[in-house]
């Protein structure tokens, strides 16, 4: 098999990544129902906890690797000029690069408090 | 039905400006008749209309063209059902050569890619390469393609990129020979199918198993095709 996959490896990471954001929302939907935190601080807390807040962080990542994966097979298929292509490309990835640090500095803020 | 309305694609690139529909009337239909009946009363009228046919049973593939929207063959669309005026186009994506004859060179081009013949390295045997039953089974569904072309036009993502994805009806042959028992090439086949581009355009819109006067299912085969690469990748 050719090493680098280029094709199959996107392919398999969006599957896998969708795997995992439907994992953790039914993991956080059945939190919820379950036992629903009594108040913004509870949830806070709750967030806190190593094992949600891991989870958390490797629901983002899912998350922006499947829209990073989704975004360029837009933009291969719709964006046929090299430049303009490359131009899309990398105004995704500097939104998703951004809205990762973003989210990096919502979930480590719960531990400053 | 007697009489019924239809508005046809028509492009000489010779004399026309541009492509223009034009509007007949045909009488003496009878429940039971096809499209391609039509056009060939049609074509009495004005013997300038061009379209491919030749079987006109569904079998050699000549007259896709698209119907009311949707491709399909002319031969085997009933007349009786279709909404009136029928419009009649050519297949959508490859480019007119005039009226409903379209140039599938671009199409054939990909078929060819795939390599679309058994590859055996062993040397031939005195009679045939035998296949058991459930070996020669695992080809139904994947065989009776017969190129018409209807589905890879009806594919989006043939239309957004037809030099590099090679589209429905050439995937389901790749999966043909990746599935036929008699053929060693299967690493080779993978690999040649693994870009961004060949296979993985396809984001299972499924127009081409809807449009597939065979009723055959290459979304499927492309899901298979994944799949082998996968066992083969992990």
């Amino acid at each position: 098999m050719n090493r680098r996959a280029r094709g199959l490896r996107a392919w398999l990471w969006q599957r896998l990544s969708a795997v995992y954001l439907l994992a953790y929302t039914l993991f956080v939907a059945a939190a919820c129902a379950i036992a629903p935190p009594a108040s913004y601080d509870a949830w806070r807390a709750w967030m806190a906890d190593p094992f949600v807040g891991l989870a958390t962080a490797l629901f983002f990542g899912a998350l922006l690797l499947h829209a990073w994966v989704g975004m360029r097979d837009v933009i291969i298929d719709y964006a046929g000029a090299l430049s303009l292509r490359l131009a899309l490309l990398a105004v995704t990835a500097l939104v998703l690069a951004g809205a990762g640090l973003w989210v990096l500095q919502a979930l480590y803020s719960l531990h400053g408090r | 039905m007697e009489r019924m309305r239809f508005s046809v694609y028509r492009y000489n690139p010779e004399t026309d400006a541009g492509p223009s529909m034009r509007d007949y009337e045909v009488d003496g239909l009878a429940p039971g008749m096809m499209l391609l009946d039509a056009l060939a009363r049609i074509k009495a009228q004005d013997e300038t209309l061009s379209y491919r046919h030749s079987c006109g049973e569904g079998v050699c593939g000549s007259d896709g063209m698209n119907i009311n929207g949707r491709n399909g063959l002319a031969c085997i669309t009933p007349l009786e059902g279709l909404g009136q005026p029928v419009e009649v186009r050519p297949l959508p994506g490859l480019p007119v050569i005039r009226d409903l004859v379209v140039d599938m060179e671009q199409f054939y081009r990909q078929y060819r890619a795939v390599k679309p013949y058994l590859i055996n390295h062993d040397p031939s045997p005195e009679v045939e390469f035998r296949q058991s039953p459930a070996e020669r089974e695992r080809l139904d569904g994947l065989y009776e393609c017969v190129l018409c072309a209807c589905c890879s036009t009806a594919c989006p993502s043939f239309w957004w990129n037809p030099d590099k994805f090679l589209g429905p009806a050439a995937l389901l042959q790749a999966r043909r020979f990746l599935a036929d028992s008699r053929d060693q090439a299967t690493e080779e086949r993978l690999d040649g199918l693994e870009d961004a581009y060949k296979l993985f355009r396809c984001h299972t819109i499924m127009n081409c198993v809807q449009v597939c006067p065979k009723g055959l299912n290459p979304t499927r085969a492309i899901g298979e095709i994944k799949q082998m690469m996968l066992k083969q990748f992990i």
